[in-house]
């Protein structure tokens, strides 16, 4: 399938893309020890590294991706390169879907896309002198004589900001920064329209970061460059982007024009992510609002929203009608007992410690007694499967999945976040905000699709 | 003011090699207070890492420590005297090796690393390894000792402390695998905890609750730190005053809030300016021009002048040693760099440093070169 390219047509677009690891292949892959008969169980759960994951790049932009580690960039990077081979979905690069290529087709379609990886020190051959490996990617595209190709090397050497006298010499023989260096001349030896970066400042000290992120940008306007710049720092990521993209546990939760996610962030995720980020000012206020808990296991991820077990916003069931500070309470004793984080005493002692301000009353009420009678009996298990079925199990974000596009306050880029607390402001919901023409919202900017169905 | 819990003379550390001596650690002071959070910051190879194995005499061949004091609480951790024939050796009162691993390390000072797989034996259970800990350093019996670890283990914030108690370092997350280390450290309520980047491989989130979680602990502790990062915002949150290490010299020391608002040195100065900032967008950022150069052949007099803005020609022949530039009544604020009137060598004279034509790529080459 190919569609027609235009001028203001993306250069590369992602349309739910989902990559599954199978989880430990093998003879006794997934086999684990049970106590009761037949004594081995077979666990079958692929890995859900990405899942479901649409975004475009427009030509010439930098979008950034940003998560936790173990939150599945590098997987969605790879996997969009077509390093790794998607489970469903499709990647259109100039209009061509890269998912449905293979062999010679997609070796030569990797001209044009790149990828300069983490780190500098094993990405580049100890063995090889800097010239040759600058070289190596033009070689394998056929580009150029060799006397070409040398002189190209040099040029680019000089571009990156290194001396082109360097062109002999080890990699060993470079810091860190300028190992960097070499790997952005590599990259752009093939002249490529895409460059994927994968965390490629992480590695260096920020004296030397900012001296490579400078470069980058520079190439960027010299070579009309599109970048994927993956990183974990959302200041260096604040930096370099047009447009960020916030992953979670392998899902995108939220993209926006930069500006608009940093100053106007509608996810309970980023804003966290936010909050968490350390300012380097004393005088600040330091981090507010810490999330808690871990991630999830990407082998069973929650339903609806997968942030909703770390929410600090998670919605209350339409069941109840509990007042604000009860419903925190409640989302907080159920967190605790889920991680057993308190010690198990009596039934006043329990309902001091979490309920000292407001105890919810009615049906909610005598769920909340009846569990924690359980811990008071020292039966975990009962009360966090009682307080799971009672009130995480039926809020809307874990019936729902959320997709939402709003209008943005800053910028003209779509902002898509996937939370049902903006279902009110919504300006379209559901598989409308995956579709790449429904672009700035409705005419009327009416509100649409309270119930986005999935 | 008090004594100082922990005292550093003149420090330093060489290590020997066939290339030559490289000094690492070439003549810090710095003392850290009871309850207070020092941070020792810089980038890497300053050399703040085996700044802290020094306090605990943890360096290895070919290196060693070849001069300077370590005082802490009135004992002696190192010292060196002169014998009858003017050679160094170690004065009477220094500890043996014997009492500094029973009396002092994990007990008096607590270490944390940076990385928490390698701290962690993979083949014992995280809690085995805590009580083992915890029933040789304070006399506890096995049970006791246990309910100790447990405690300790859900102080850190570990969900399901019994179930996790049995569990091996792989099944814990990075995050985790740190909480435990912080729980070992605390274990034996030492006086004093050095900290070597301990967040550095952590994402931010986690990174925030480990600090949260410190300053709890500290608070309720009264324990002190020394926190050795290259993170400026790191140094922000936590720290209460500052020593900020540059190719193995401290080369400016103050209270956190000076650091930031009255910063002195041109080097920490341009750390600040060449970081991007989470909270406003910049569309420049001001790297710091050149690498750190090796510590095995250091730049003459000021060791920064070839990266250095405000580079002149005086900068090249004096080395200047850290002078309290703080008005009188103010904290004390202590910087190395002869653009002050209080080191008074000519510097308003002085020619300014022409800017290296390479833009100090250069410098960032071993000595080996690579040409060959």
């Amino acid at each position: 399938m190919s569609r027609t390219g235009g001028g203001d047509e993306p250069l590369l677009e992602v349309r739910e893309l989902c990559k599954y690891f199978s989880d430990g292949g093998g003879l006794l892959g997934g086999m684990t020890l049970d106590p009761e008969f037949p004594f081995l169980k077979r666990r079958h759960g692929d890995v859900r590294a990405v899942e479901s994951v649409s975004f475009d790049i427009n030509e010439g932009e930098t979008l950034g991706l940003v998560g936790e580690s173990g939150c599945g960039k590098s997987t969605l990077a790879r996997t969009v390169l077509r390093l790794l081979e998607p489970t469903s979905g499709s990647v259109y690069f100039k209009g061509e879907d890269l998912a449905s290529l293979s062999g010679e087709p997609l070796r030569r379609k990797r001209k044009d896309m790149q990828m300069i990886f983490q780190d500098p020190q094993s990405s580049l051959d100890p063995r090889m002198k800097v010239g040759p490996i600058v070289e190596e990617p033009m070689k394998a595209h056929g580009m150029l004589d060799e006397e070409g190709r040398e002189a190209r090397a040099k040029e680019l050497l000089e571009k990156v900001g290194l001396d082109p006298q360097h062109y002999n010499r080890y990699p060993h023989a470079f810091s860190g920064g300028q190992r960097q260096r070499v790997n952005l001349a590599r990259a752009l030896s093939v002249n490529p329209d895409f460059i994927v970066c994968d965390e490629p400042v992480s590695a260096l000290d920020v004296s030397i970061q900012a001296q490579v992120l400078n470069t980058m940008r520079d190439l960027q306007e010299e070579f009309d460059l599109t970048y994927l710049f993956i990183a974990h720092d959302l200041s260096v990521i604040r930096h370099i982007s047009d447009r960020v993209a916030v992953m979670y546990l392998g899902r995108v939760v939220e993209i926006a024009d930069k500006e608009e996610l940093f100053e106007n962030p509608r996810h309970p995720y980023t804003r966290a992510l936010l909050d968490a980020i350390p300012v380097p000012d004393p005088r600040s206020e330091g981090r507010t609002a810490l999330l808690t808990g871990d991630v999830p296991s990407p082998i069973d991820p929650p339903s609806g929203c997968r942030f909703r077990t770390r929410c600090p916003s998670l919605i209350q069931p339409a069941a109840y009608d509990m007042t604000d500070p009860e419903w925190a309470n409640v989302v907080a004793f159920q967190r605790a007992v889920k991680r057993r984080s308190f010690e198990a005493t009596n039934r006043t002692a329990i309902r001091d410690r979490h309920f000292a301000d407001a105890k919810p009353r009615g049906e909610a009420g005598s769920v909340v007694d009846e569990a924690i009678g359980h811990v008071a009996a020292g039966e975990w298990a009962e009360a966090e499967r009682l307080l799971t079925e009672s009130f995480a199990d039926r809020s809307v974000c874990a019936t729902d999945e959320p997709a939402y596009e709003v209008s943005p306050t800053y910028g003209e880029s779509r902002h898509y976040a996937a939370c049902h607390l903006v279902r009110d402001d919504a300006v379209a919901a559901g598989e409308e905000t995956r579709l790449p023409t429904s672009a700035g919202g409705t005419a009327d900017g009416s509100v649409v699709g309270n119930e986005a169905d999935d | 003011m008090s004594d100082p819990l922990l005292s550093v003379e003149n420090l330093k550390t060489q290590f020997f090699t066939e290339d030559g001596t490289v000094r690492a650690v070439d003549g810090i002071s710095f003392d850290v207070h009871e309850g207070e959070i020092v941070g020792l910051v810089g980038e890497s190879g300053a050399g703040k890492s085996v700044a802290t194995s020094s306090l605990l005499r943890l360096v290895d061949s070919p290196g060693e420590i070849v001069g300077g004091e370590v005082t802490f609480k009135g004992r002696t951790l190192f010292g060196l005297e002169e014998d009858a024939n003017g050679d160094l050796r170690p004065r009477d009162d220094m500890l043996s090796e014997e009492e500094m691993r029973r009396e002092i390390r994990g007990r008096e000072i607590a270490i944390i690393f940076q990385d928490p797989m390698e701290s962690l034996n993979p083949v014992f259970t995280v809690g085995g390894q805590l009580r083992e800990f915890i029933e040789l350093n304070r006399d506890l019996s096995e049970e006791e000792a246990k309910r100790e670890a447990i405690d300790m283990l859900r102080e850190v914030g570990i969900p399901a402390p019994e179930t996790r108690y049995d569990e091996y370092p792989h099944q814990f997350s990075g995050g985790m695998r740190q909480r435990v280390l912080i729980a070992m450290a605390l274990a034996c309520q030492p006086d004093l905890i050095i900290a070597d980047e301990p967040t550095t491989a952590l994402d931010v989130t986690v990174e925030g609750q480990i600090l949260a979680m410190v300053e709890e602990l500290q608070r309720k502790y009264d324990t002190s730190f020394v926190w050795v990062t290259h993170d400026m915002s790191v140094v922000a949150e936590i720290c209460d005053r500052v020593n900020v290490m540059y190719l193995g010299e401290i080369i400016e020391h103050a209270t956190v809030d000076d650091l930031f608002y009255d910063t002195k040195h041109p080097y920490t100065r341009a750390l600040l300016d060449s970081m991007p900032r989470p909270d406003e967008t910049v569309h420049e950022l001001n790297p710091i021009r050149g690498v750190m150069p090796e510590a095995i052949d250091p730049p003459s007099g000021c060791r920064f002048h070839p990266r250095c803005p405000d580079g002149r020609e005086v900068c090249r022949e004096v080395h200047p040693e850290p002078r309290d530039l703080a008005e009188a009544g103010e904290p004390t604020h202590r910087a190395a760099c002869v653009k002050y009137d209080a080191f008074d060598v000519g510097y308003d004279e002085s020619r300014p440093l022409e800017a290296d034509v390479t833009g100090g790529f250069d410098a960032g080459l071993t000595e080996t070169g690579g040409d060959e």
